[in-house]
């Protein structure tokens, strides 16, 4: 009897802590580090979640808002959420927020790096230093060499902002190779449309 | 004097139509298709301070896997600038097809203009599939098989990012010697053409 009891208690337990929504199936959370800190991304689980935020809205004014194409470059890949998670959890790289910090600040992606896009753009003069520490390196003639460059993953608002495609394009004008990049277009709208997990990294400081 | 100022108020109105705020790209602001036999004109919802609610706003999803972006090798995803291209080309020239695989109900509501509804569940019946393969310009030969070498490109979409109908459908049309060239997925699905405010229609 005392061990029904147990075993009630345990499954409940169990129980509690299993994920109704799962990412796909047999899949219900991943577990990611960053800065000595682990963050579980899930979905919500809250039956009464509805995106109610500024992400809901449906027309901002363009310019400067326009709804990008599917890929930025035949060569870049365009990902969804699964192979985010899947760069993520396997460390395939340099996972990139590449929208001005006041956007960041507000709430990302959680372990992603915040590099805004006017960085990587040719008149910003911290350009180099962010090259540099991506991997690349000067050849003797003074062009750039992304041999031993990472592989890195850019990512903004969604569909209709034009930050991260705005990055990738002044990489790759640089000369960064293609196959180095991927590019989620899907962004915050579509990560938070998916009551995937966020952050707000201003509380992280 | 009513009929100057209703007069004004239309030129005004027709003027301003012509310079949207919120565009589709630098180049598109709208296209026109035809739904239904009529021409409808798909553009972008031009209040700037409208948010999506209702359904396509939930965000909890149970039993609702999230699909990947590619749902097969030779299968190409696409999204609406791509689909509204494919709308505006093969749709209007009837040399392709928009299928919402929606059942009928969320059809009837609410719908991409120009798509016609084949309810995913119509991939178990067998009868309605050959039709539909027929419709498309496939020619059923003596064995039994499919002449699919001159049928219709199909755009299919269902609700959206969670929704496993359309890769699903694709993958039987794929099975039954559909071309894959001839096939996109619209990944986005009804979801995200809803959140970014573009034109729907009803079909009651």
């Amino acid at each position: 009897m005392r061990n029904f009891y147990i075993t009630t208690f345990l499954i409940s337990t169990l129980l509690a802590n299993a994920n109704v929504v799962e990412i796909v199936e047999g899949m219900p959370y991943i577990k990611v580090e960053a800065d000595g800190k682990t963050y579980k991304i899930e979905r919500t689980q809250n039956e009464d979640a509805y995106l109610i935020n500024t992400f809901a809205l449906t027309s901002r004014p363009s310019p400067p808002f326009f709804i990008e194409p599917f890929s930025v470059n035949n060569e870049v890949e365009t990902y969804g959420e699964l192979e985010v998670l899947d760069f993520l959890a396997k460390k395939k790289g340099l996972f990139i927020d590449a929208r001005l910090e006041n956007w960041y600040v507000k709430s990302a992606i959680p372990t992603a790096v915040n590099i805004p896009f006017k960085l990587f753009l040719s008149e910003s003069s911290e350009r180099e230093q962010i090259l540099k520490d991506l991997g690349g390196a000067y050849n003797k003639d003074g062009s750039w060499n992304f041999s031993s460059a990472k592989t890195i993953l850019l990512y903004c608002n969604g569909a209709w902002c034009g930050q991260s495609p705005t990055a990738i394009k002044a990489l790759l004008d640089i000369g960064y190779p293609a196959k180095k990049m991927k590019y989620y277009r899907g962004g915050m709208q579509a990560w938070q449309l998916l009551g995937l997990t966020t952050i707000v990294p201003k509380e992280l400081k | 004097m009513r009929k100057l100022i209703l007069l004004f108020v239309l030129t005004i109105g027709m003027w301003a139509g012509q310079f949207d705020k919120v565009k589709i790209t630098p180049e598109l602001s709208y296209i026109y298709v035809y739904h239904k036999g009529k021409a409808v004109k798909v553009h972008r919802i031009q209040d700037t301070k409208h948010k999506l609610t209702g359904e396509y706003a939930k965000q909890y999803r149970p039993g609702q896997d999230i699909q990947p972006i590619k749902m097969h090798k030779d299968i190409q995803t696409i999204a609406e600038v791509e689909l509204l291209h494919f709308m505006k080309t093969k749709g209007n020239n009837k040399t392709g097809i928009m299928v919402d695989l929606r059942p009928k109900n969320a059809y009837q509501k609410e719908s991409i203009p120009s798509a016609v509804n084949i309810p995913a569940s119509t991939k178990d019946d067998q009868v309605k599939l050959e039709k539909i393969l027929k419709v498309l310009g496939a020619k059923k030969l003596e064995d039994g098989s499919f002449d699919t070498s001159k049928v219709m490109q199909v755009a299919f979409y269902c609700n959206g990012l969670w929704c496993d109908k359309a890769p699903s459908f694709i993958k039987t049309f794929l099975e039954l010697g559909y071309p894959a060239e001839k096939m996109l997925y619209y990944r986005g699905g009804f979801q995200m053409w809803k959140i970014l405010g573009f034109t729907t229609v009803t079909n009651q």
